[in-house]
């Protein structure tokens, strides 16, 4: 773990109840210097009510969407002054046991925002549909050329960002199928943005929010947005 | 256009008139929405009255055959500008009440802490 940093993970959970508390328990276990907090984003299961008492829990009056939980997030962690935060997925495919790799990558890398990969390594095995490996590897090359680094794994919402991020996307940070612009935008703020591999497991419980039709959706979208992104004066500059 | 058409057209237009002003009365629109209406029903009350002369100039400036259509392409283009406006409208105000979504989940947050604190002494406060 990084030494004497805060740490703030935070979970965005939409209708999550079934796969929190064992998620919540394990990030107890692997994480304990590390503080919590739950984005419920207005679910209707009882998410908040499953992880009451275990960790702090915000919950958003409406569904905001995947963006706007962790942007809300990101707000915390910039008002409450953390040196680190972290973002895992609430339905359990990112395994607590794997984020001291993100927080070692970003301590020795020194990058603003490092993305947790399940394809850094090839060969490495995460099973997913052909439709949305062919929409990775398109967005992995695009964001690629854009940062000048590798990316391999653009859409994966495992990854951990320091103070300069955080501040960044905390302003800034789109709606829906946020991940891929959320890079472009750290990328154009003058961030270093790396990637590290880890392991992934399949959802615990709950469904995706991506569906077919959104699928389509999230192909035009990303393209689109990033785009408009590279045509935008960035909000916050840093000069390295 | 004959009398009895620019008779009817004179109604539709004095008729959107009235209706912005009401709901403009009532609250309904604010004033930036009114004004965009009322122009448009000056608008079209004066290309279908004292302009319509100068309808068949514009339909041979722009190559159309049938000078009525050219009115249609004028009104098409300026339906076409306010519902962009109305889309950058409900933008903005997504963007605002998104905004507003936050803030309130994190005074939320504050205030159960703040509540937990007074109720523990021991818990730190928000």
């Amino acid at each position: 773990m990084t030494m004497g940093a805060r740490v703030l993970i935070i979970v965005p959970a939409f209708n999550e109840a079934g796969s929190l508390p064992a998620l919540m328990n394990e990030l107890k276990k692997e994480c304990p210097g590390c503080d919590v907090v739950v984005i419920d984003d207005g679910s209707s299961d009882g998410t908040r009510e499953v992880v009451t008492g275990m960790v702090r829990v915000v919950s958003l009056p409406c569904n905001l969407g995947i963006g706007g939980a962790v942007q809300t997030g990101l707000q915390i962690a910039l008002r409450e002054g953390y040196d680190l935060a972290v973002q895992i997925d609430g339905d359990g495919q990112h395994p607590p046991r794997e984020l001291y790799k993100l927080l070692e990558a970003q301590r020795t890398s020194g990058s603003d925002l490092v993305v947790g990969s399940r394809f850094h390594v090839a060969g490495e095995g995460y099973k997913s549909t052909l439709t949305r490996r062919m929409g990775i590897r398109l967005f992995s090359f695009i964001l690629s050329a854009i940062c000048r680094t590798r990316i391999t794994d653009p859409t994966s919402g495992f990854r951990v960002m320091n103070h300069r991020a955080i501040r960044v996307l905390s302003h800034r940070y789109s709606e829906d199928y946020p991940e891929v612009e959320a890079l472009v935008v750290a990328h154009r703020a003058g961030l270093r943005v790396s990637e590290t591999s880890v392991h992934m497991s399949e959802r615990t419980a709950g469904t995706s929010s991506i569906g077919s039709f959104k699928s389509l959706v999230y192909m035009l979208k990303v393209p689109l947005a990033i785009f408009m992104d590279l045509l935008r004066k960035p909000e916050i500059k840093f000069h390295d | 256009m004959q009398e009895h058409g620019q008779i009817i057209v004179f109604l539709f237009t004095s008729a959107i008139f009235a209706l912005v002003m009401a709901l403009v009365l009532t609250r309904k629109i604010t004033e930036r929405f009114a004004i965009l209406w009322m122009s448009i029903s000056i608008f079209l009350l004066l290309a279908s009255s004292l302009a319509f002369r100068y309808l068949f100039l514009i339909a041979r400036v722009f190559g159309i055959p049938y000078p009525p259509s050219a009115l249609f392409l004028i009104v098409i283009f300026g339906l076409s500008l306010l519902v962009i406006e109305l889309f950058s409208w409900v933008s903005m105000l997504n963007e605002r009440s998104r905004l507003l979504a936050q803030q309130v989940a994190l005074l939320r947050d504050a205030l159960d802490r703040h509540v937990a604190s007074q109720q523990d002494p021991a818990r730190p406060p928000a």
